[in-house]
């Protein structure tokens, strides 16, 4: 069966095997999706459970669809993306009004541990730092720059035009620098450069 | 802010994207485990040949009539049916000679042999 070799077999493809019943497509197609799910669930929301039930909400639909799915229409990770952002956006319109203080505290590192401190520390301002973008710069940013996605990619996901994804990146890199600037010391940047 | 203040926060912001993209939030195995139960419990059946596999004319027809209960019903309404146009009850008028017309019992009766199976036709 096309599915004994995952690695070259379409997402596409995989997914039309599931809709027939195969019972590794639906395996191989979750370790290849769901990080990515997830990861952008959690990069939009800046909230982990949040990010795990949208993940799982988005993965669900993604069986729904699994049957009708036309193979060769459209990439599956680029419909994901656009599941994955409107569930992010039906929760943060939900939660609009409420602080965004919610991120977890570092846990207790072992002792010694500082360089941990300081990539928590930093993962976290950063996310901190897009949590504040607007909502649509905020995802452009992620899918372009945490992501990797190239921008005709990311105009399918937001259904705007590539020109559109280049002024929204564009200017939510302007205001991630304009957020975090006079934070390279407090993260440890400034001790990088002179070391 | 000077030229080289604003590299710096931009090189800064690049760093932070660039450890960020390096290393994603790592998938819970609760959120692992979660996602493959609803796969399978989603997941339509197999496309398999079914089990059964009577393809045959007579298998087809078997089954259409009611299996061999069916069949066995079939079997005695016919016998009954042939029994009554070879012996008919001397009670029941013809329906041969009913239907070519015969108006007379007497004529009836004399015909009735003949036309219950359509040998007069033959016979001119």
């Amino acid at each position: 069966m096309a599915s004994d070799d995952p690695l070259s077999v379409t997402d596409d493809a995989l997914l039309v095997l599931y809709a027939n019943g195969d019972p590794g497509a639906a395996r191989t197609l979750t370790a290849r999706l769901l990080p990515r799910v997830f990861a952008h669930a959690q990069r939009l929301l800046g909230d982990a459970a949040e990010a795990e039930d949208v993940a799982q909400e988005a993965m669900v639909r993604l069986w729904r669809i699994a049957p009708d799915w036309r193979q060769g229409e459209a990439q599956v990770t680029t419909w994901l993306y656009r599941v994955t952002a409107n569930l992010c956006t039906d929760r943060l319109r939900k939660r609009r009004g409420v602080g965004l203080d919610e991120i977890a505290e570092p846990q207790d590192p072992s002792p010694g541990a500082v360089a941990q401190i300081q990539d928590r520390a930093r993962r976290d301002a950063l996310q901190e730092a897009l949590d504040q973008l607007p909502e649509r710069q905020r995802q452009a940013v992620v899918l372009r720059h945490l992501e990797g996605l190239a921008n005709p990619e990311i105009a399918q996901v937001m259904e705007i035009s590539p020109r559109a994804v280049e002024s929204l990146t564009a200017r939510g890199k302007r205001a991630l620098t304009a957020i975090l600037a006079g934070r390279r010391a407090e993260l440890g940047y400034d001790d990088e450069k002179a070391g | 802010m000077k030229k080289q203040d604003k590299d710096a926060e931009s090189a800064t912001v690049e760093a932070m994207l660039d450890a960020a993209r390096k290393t994603p939030p790592p998938v819970p195995e609760r959120l692992m485990a979660r996602v493959l139960a609803d796969a399978e419990a989603l997941q339509p059946a197999a496309v398999t040949a079914p089990a059964r596999n009577r393809s045959g004319f007579f298998a087809r027809m078997g089954e259409f009539i009611g299996g061999w209960q069916g069949m066995g019903g079939l079997v005695a309404a016919t016998c009954a049916g042939i029994w009554i146009g070879w012996n008919p009850p001397a009670a029941l008028p013809d329906a041969g000679a009913l239907i070519l017309g015969y108006d007379t019992a007497e004529v009836m009766s004399t015909t009735a042999e003949l036309t219950s199976f359509g040998w007069d036709v033959d016979g001119g």
